[in-house]
């Protein structure tokens, strides 16, 4: 099932409903990689509350999404890993790499803007 | 009270596998044979004349040692030990060793350790108890060769007695330490919250496997529930810290970073930075900060707070009372 992307603002999130795919999430990512640029987004926040597994190909999704958004331009920010999925990734040697990550898309929010202020002011 | 503690041994006796079959297995390891029973019932009738004059030997015994004091001193369990001592020297004579018989001893084994006494100092008074018997039985006998044989037959009795007996003691001592082992860890591993947002999180003693598992995971709801942005774990009460450990300790920082939390980790005492530095252990992916003060000081710039000092304010509960009140 498609993920739908809603923009806010400058912001791209994306929310996964249910579980994915791999091909699901390599259509997540194409089409976000394209509407960065679409929009010129500073932000994507991915919110993965729904999920409960997380594997090793995910993971490399979302690392993959984030580095390609960070070339666009646009800082991304994966939130709503659960505790469960969170303990299970790092017993598994899953990680997320350099991308940010928050509690949930209200941190997220707060955090892009504390971002872009920085980016003003620089 | 009563009823209570016989729901315990019947959930001991259920734990140590009490049944039928395992009751004659024991018969067999002791080498009980119907050859023995015939042996026995030719004792039978001294043994019971002279029942509670053993049992109050066998306290008697118990009394000369010190190891005994303390169970000695709970008078309740004295009295109830002679009563059960009593009926356990009668039925080991009577020739029916079934799980009814085995259940019993149980009874009695749980009597001793939860009055306190050691296994030790039990089988000391065994072994006088059994000298005592040996000695009736060779005044009853015909012969001595016969007087030996009759007592060989008893102490397979006995083996089988001290078998069980011992097995509950040792059953409950188990029983004891793993309670206690619960109870540690439930109250080492509390997540506290100190403000808004931020939560600290004071380890306390030894870590393992399934400690730093059961941290980690209360760690990580605590930080769900309370919205946590950062988190200080202080491990100032951490005297030993090895390679597994400084791998748990890891795990659980990145575990929270994947939850959007920063984790301060802080009181790190000389011996065990020493130690990690000699291990080799790779922590730069740790934020560290000698103390659990600097550690909150620093996660509140981190979350924004600003504490500022103003002049110490008298509370309204340590004010004089007014006339008018």
């Amino acid at each position: 099932m498609a993920v739908p992307i809603m923009r806010q603002r400058d912001m791209l999130i994306a929310s996964i409903q249910v579980a994915q795919t791999d091909d699901d999430l390599l259509g997540l990512r194409d089409q976000l990689a394209a509407q960065v640029g679409d929009v010129r987004a500073k932000g994507v926040i991915i919110d993965v509350s729904a999920l409960d597994v997380m594997d090793s190909f995910a993971t490399r999704t979302l690392r993959s999404i984030a580095y390609s958004s960070r070339l666009r331009g646009a800082h991304t920010i994966v939130v709503g890993i659960s505790p469960d999925v969170a303990f299970a990734m790092v017993q598994l040697g899953l990680d997320l790499g350099a991308v940010s990550t928050a509690l949930d898309l209200d941190d997220a929010i707060t955090e892009l803007e504390a971002h872009r202020q920085i980016e003003h002011q620089a | 009270m009563e009823d209570l503690i016989a729901t315990a041994d019947g959930a001991v006796a259920l734990g140590m596998g009490l049944t039928p079959q395992s009751v004659e297995r024991r018969q067999k390891v002791v080498g009980l044979t119907s050859d023995d029973l015939g042996r026995i019932a030719r004792i039978r009738e001294p043994i019971v004349r002279h029942a509670e004059e053993y049992a109050g030997a066998f306290l008697a015994y118990l009394g000369e040692l010190e190891e005994a004091r303390h169970f000695l001193s709970n008078r309740e369990a004295v009295e109830l030990s002679r009563r059960l001592k009593v009926d356990h020297m009668i039925a080991m004579v009577s020739g029916r060793y079934d799980v009814e018989y085995a259940e019993q001893r149980l009874k009695l084994g749980r009597l001793y350790s939860r009055a306190g006494l050691e296994t030790v100092t039990f089988l000391g008074a065994f072994a006088d108890l059994l000298r005592r018997v040996s000695a009736t039985i060779l005044k009853g006998a015909r012969s001595p060769e016969e007087a030996f044989d009759d007592f060989v037959a008893f102490e397979k009795i006995a083996f089988f007695d001290i078998g069980i007996i011992v097995d509950v003691m040792v059953f409950e001592r188990e029983r004891i330490i793993s309670r206690q082992q619960d109870s540690i860890r439930e109250l080492t591993t509390p997540v506290l919250q100190i403000r808004d947002r931020l939560l600290m999180l004071p380890i306390i003693g030894m870590i393992d496997t399934h400690r730093a598992r059961l941290l980690t995971e209360g760690l990580l709801h605590a930080i769900r529930a309370n919205r946590a942005k950062v988190v200080v774990m202080d491990v100032t009460g951490v005297s030993a810290v090895d390679t597994k450990v400084a791998n748990h300790f890891l795990q659980t920082v990145a575990a929270s970073r994947l939850m959007g939390a920063t984790v301060i980790v802080t009181g790190l005492s000389a011996e065990v930075s020493q130690t990690l530095v000699n291990l080799g252990v790779d922590l730069t992916g740790l934020q560290t900060i000698g103390d659990l003060q600097g550690g909150i000081e620093e996660a509140e710039r981190l979350i924004g707070y600003q504490v500022v000092y103003t002049a110490p304010q008298v509370s309204e509960g340590r004010r004089p009372p007014s006339p008018s009140a």
